[in-house]
């Protein structure tokens, strides 16, 4: 039993009931009912607020003549966000922008809260990941479903010519999935690694050389979030594409 | 001619393997005391380091070219760069990751 964070007992100090009584409903089987949350979950509901607030006060606070320090960083992810996607996907890419902020500050926030002591970072256990790829998988094929038509996205898995059809769609099929796959275990590895990788050196060397993984693990977590949303825009691109 | 005289060779070099076959069926180190599992896992990681990062050098190189060569392509080729080094680095993750699933 992996013990708990002090956020992740005040959580399932207040909630265990109800989440417990939801789950049982759900058909999910609950080990320890005093305690139902995990760490990971904690920790990302905790980002998701903090997130929350964020976005409220940027928006309380937006202001044409005076923008605040707030506003300048959003407006600063936001651009950097709209430039790659117009880049990426061209012009239409505009409604794509809430969801790949939205997308690109969730993980960031999972990747960088894990380094403030008594904090975990969620993206270190294999499923937080994994949500944020079926996200983006669905999202994409949604979009690419809207743009284009059901018909027509579909027959697109079929490759340029149609007698290639029986050997193009299994291999779509495994690259798409595979897609996930490894948008899942990128991110995971990349978190999980620069744990283990600071444990080691901490368990060699205890004072000053793990606090340099630790800028390590702050380069990486914006490399590894940035990298997510890029990709992300790529499969984007690719769904929505129109042949001119 | 002379590739397929080498295929030959080489698979009749892998007769030379018969003795596997005195192998007894059994669980994995029963009875040896050497913790192959381990052993195999830091070859492996070693290996997929090492390819890594000669990838990895190879697309700075091109980058560092293409970039030395027309420098007002640099948002471009910035963005090749960084893509194309996450996919690498990626493949070596994937070793890593089957370590941790399989080593206990």
């Amino acid at each position: 039993m992996v013990e708990q964070l002090p956020f992740t007992a005040l959580l399932n100090r207040l909630f265990a009931g109800p989440v417990t009584a939801l789950l049982h409903a759900l058909g999910f089987h609950v080990e320890n009912p005093a305690a139902p949350m995990s760490n990971a979950f904690a920790m990302e509901v905790l980002v998701f607020l903090l997130l929350t607030l964020f976005f409220v006060i940027v928006r309380s606070r937006l202001s044409v003549e005076k923008p605040g320090g707030l506003q300048h960083t959003m407006e600063l992810f936001h651009e950097f966000v709209v430039d790659q996607s117009h880049e990426i996907i061209g012009h239409g890419s505009e409604i794509f922008t809430s969801f790949l902020v939205t997308l690109g500050l969730f993980i960031l926030g999972c990747n960088l809260i894990g380094l403030v002591p008594e904090f975990e970072s969620p993206t270190a256990s294999p499923v937080v990941p994994l949500g944020c790829a079926l996200v983006a998988f669905f999202y994409y094929h949604y979009h690419g479903f809207r743009r284009q038509g059901v018909g027509k996205y579909l027959l697109h898995f079929a490759g340029p010519m149609p007698v290639l059809a029986p050997l193009m769609i299994p291999i779509e099929i495994a690259s798409h999935l595979a897609r996930v796959l490894s948008l899942t275990i990128r991110l995971f590895a990349n978190m999980f690694a620069g744990d283990m990788v600071t444990l080691v050196f901490f368990s060699l060397v205890p004072v000053a050389i793990p606090v340099l993984f630790l800028g390590l693990h702050v380069g990486v977590s914006l490399l590894q979030a940035y990298i997510f949303v890029l990709l992300t825009m790529v499969y984007l691109a690719g769904a929505v594409a129109e042949e001119h | 001619m002379r590739k397929f005289a080498f295929v030959f060779l080489f698979m009749a070099l892998l007769c030379l393997a018969t003795p596997v076959f005195a192998q007894t069926t059994g669980g994995a180190a029963a009875t040896s005391s050497t913790n192959w599992v381990a052993i195999t896992a830091g070859f492996s990681m070693a290996i997929a380091s090492g390819l890594c990062g000669l990838a990895q050098g190879r697309a700075t190189a091109g980058a560092a070219e293409a970039l030395a060569r027309n420098p007002a392509a640099r948002a471009g080729i910035q963005l090749a760069l960084i893509l194309g080094l996450a996919l690498i680095e990626s493949l070596a993750l994937y070793t890593l990751v089957i370590i941790f699933a399989k080593v206990k």
